[in-house]
């Protein structure tokens, strides 16, 4: 067995296996945790409320608040688009269609790949950007743990070795189908990672929004 | 400030605040090992941490936009005063002992140490009023003030709340005073203002309302209290103080002292569950609000048979239920609100008071950061009272001082005697002339005949 046989069928089939278990896993915990039941009255009583009070801090949670809009729009604004972009180059890449096809079944047109490489290096570039940020912003620093260097590093890989991989270069003499072997275990170890570190936030970011929204407007107050 | 009740030259603020100065002499000794320490401290974050706050520490993405909120961190650029980076021992406890995935984060991180407790007590209680305004900014929706709030809690069961709060708070749970304020020194202000012609009941059998005051508008703020029963009193309510609980304030929960917290908080329900009253209103002090409305139920695990309003609530209801008559002011004003975060941000108190300004013909100039995302006054949960966080409260007040000239207001306004006290205290200091006035008082000094 080849490394790329073994990352496309035992390597993918067991990161696929442990990021499920572990997603499954920690979503329970969390739902075994106790939910405390508020006793105070309610100023804004009734569940339809708290729905709507939920939702929208779920929106408006989306762009930065006024009062910090000097100071964090760069960062706001690049999150959105480093997100957008790597998801971008995964389901639009005309190279990942038939991987997609042949999970789900079905798939979609691709984009150019001209502009996907556009898109792909800019993702690069704000990503690395914002890593350099992070290793040099005081805050950052401060706040910044094991789980930020890994999750950035395995959320970069798949795009440096995507790059690699389609234009066919050849580091240090490797071969395609051994750079295409990497480029799906760097995959595979950013699912593998998924359920364990910070991009577990997929999860639940919107739930800790709407959780807040909910809490604050049965005060009355919109959050 | 009310130069009635402070005096034109200060005395009466400059003998509350040396009184303050001394407070740490009344701390009660902890006699607790430094393993003690972190056990206790360990259990009571494990004992409070919930699905809601699990979330939150489970979502973080570290993006340090809490940072941008706070006004100890934008007031002096230091990093540590990152709001979630005060949640830090809190995450590390979660994660190692309750985490769906501990047992791969107990490979990685260490316990918490008796050191790093007495290092965050620095920045859990002296640079963090509980103001809530990182929860309005933070991206993720991550309630950080809750997590800092069982910090705080942590910290003030393992002996390390500052010892300015846990003298109040000792007192306040052992002899129900407050800076010495009980009910003979109650009973001397109703004196006095009963000899100026107002009527002030204590003690009814039953009555509809249920009135509190506390030790500092006792020691400092007599108008807002004589205030209160003016504008009680014209409403024709039937209203009554109660000796066995008229204090509003709650140390307990300011000192992050639970058992206090509860202490105090049945003084008040029972007081007022034994007088019959349909409601219960807490005075111009912003902790005392959340402390009744929002807090007290689940202390005490059972649902309060009355309504809990702030003054001002009740007031801004009264005047647009046109119940309550004011004048407008013969000059008009201009003047700024302070949003006292425990009350509006932390409390749904806004349109009120500005129905009440307005009722007042005053006109209202918003500072740029108003309402939801105003900025505390920095004396907030106890801040004022601690001595080693004076230099730090000036550097934020820079930010509200700034604030509220930008308004180009004649006075401001506020709802709280916390704000008050800090205001006045930085504006002292720095001789910044802006009058500071009371919500209660302008309305009681502008009843409708």
């Amino acid at each position: 067995m080849t490394l790329l046989d073994f990352a496309r069928g035992p390597g993918f089939f067991c990161a696929f296996m442990i990021m499920i278990v572990g997603i499954v896993w920690r979503v329970s915990g969390l739902l075994m945790f106790r939910w405390r039941r508020d006793l105070s009255k309610a100023r804004n009583p009734g569940p339809f409320t708290a729905v709507m009070g939920g939702l929208r801090t779920v929106a408006m949670r989306s762009v930065p608040p006024h009062e910090l809009e000097k100071n964090i729009t760069f960062q706001h604004f690049t999150g959105y688009a480093w997100h957008i972009g790597w998801f971008v180059t995964f389901l639009f890449l005309g190279a990942h269609l038939p991987f997609i096809r042949s999970i789900l079944g079905f798939s979609w047109p691709n984009l150019p790949n001209g502009i996907l490489l556009v898109i792909t290096a800019i993702t690069l570039g704000i990503l690395l950007t914002l890593y350099i940020r992070r290793l040099f912003h005081p805050v950052l620093r401060v706040i910044t743990d094991a789980d930020d260097h890994i999750s950035v590093l395995l959320t970069i890989l798949p795009l440096i070795t995507g790059i690699a991989a389609f234009g066919h270069w050849s580091p240090l003499g490797a071969r395609y189908e051994s750079v295409l072997a990497i480029h799906l275990l760097s995959v595979e170890a950013l699912m593998v990672w998924l359920p364990f570190g910070k991009i577990f936030h997929f999860a639940t970011g919107l739930l800790t929004r709407f959780r807040l929204g909910a809490a604050f407007i049965r005060r009355g107050v919109r959050a | 400030m009310s130069s009635a009740d402070i005096g034109q030259d200060g005395t009466a603020f400059d003998r509350f605040e040396a009184q303050v100065k001394e407070l740490k002499r009344g701390a009660p000794p902890v006699n607790l090992s430094d393993d003690e320490r972190v056990r206790i401290a360990k259990r009571t974050m494990l004992e409070k941490l919930d699905f809601g706050t699990a979330m939150d520490l489970e979502t973080c993405v570290h993006c340090g936009m809490c940072a941008e909120a706070c006004h100890f961190y934008e007031a002096t650029q230091d990093p540590k005063y990152t709001p979630i980076h005060k949640a830090y021992l809190l995450r590390k406890v979660y994660r190692r002992e309750l985490s769906p995935i501990r047992f791969l984060n107990k490979l990685f991180l260490r316990e918490i140490t008796a050191q790093q407790l007495e290092d965050w007590q620095e920045l859990v209680f002296n640079s963090c009023t509980e103001c809530g305004r990182c929860d309005m900014m933070c991206p993720m929706g991550i309630h950080i003030s809750k997590a800092i709030a069982i910090t705080r809690e942590a910290l003030g069961a393992a002996g390390l709340a500052p010892p300015e709060l846990r003298a109040v708070e000792h007192e306040q749970s052992e002899s129900g005073t407050l800076f010495g304020i009980g009910p003979p020194e109650l009973e001397a202000t109703i004196a006095q203002l009963r000899s100026r012609g107002l009527q002030i009941p204590i003690d009814k059998p039953k009555a509809d309302v249920m009135v509190l005051t506390t030790a500092i508008d006792l020691v400092l703020y007599k108008e807002s209290f004589a205030a209160t029963a003016k504008v009680l009193n014209k409403l024709g309510v039937d209203w009554t103080l109660e000796h066995s609980g008229f204090e509003a304030a709650n140390f307990g929960l300011v000192s992050g002292h639970h058992s206090g917290q509860a202490l105090e908080s049945k003084r008040v329900v029972d007081a007022a569950i034994a007088c019959g009253a349909k409601i219960v209103i807490t005075p111009e002090c912003g902790h005392a609000y959340p402390a009744l409305r929002w807090e007290s139920a689940n202390e005490l695990q059972k649902r309060l048979p009355f309504e809990v309003m702030a003054i001002s609530e009740y007031m801004g209801r009264e005047i647009v239920a046109g119940r309550l008559k004011v004048r407008p002011m013969a000059k008009q004003k201009k003047v700024t609100y302070q949003d006292p975060c425990k009350i509006a941000r932390q409390g749904g108190v806004f349109a009120e008071p500005r129905a009440v300004l307005a009722a007042l013909g005053l006109e209202l100039r918003e500072m740029e950061s108003h309402g939801k995302t105003q900025y505390c006054c920095g004396g907030g949960a106890g801040v004022f009272l601690i001595d080693a966080a004076e230099p730090l409260r000036r550097r934020t007040f820079e930010i509200k001082q700034h604030q509220v000239d930008d308004t180009g207001a004649d006075s401001l306004v506020t709802t709280c005697n916390t704000c008050r006290l800090s205001f006045t205290s930085n504006a002292r200091k720095v001789n910044w002339n802006t009058p500071i006035e009371s919500l209660v008082e302008l309305v009681a000094a502008n009843l409708a005949d």
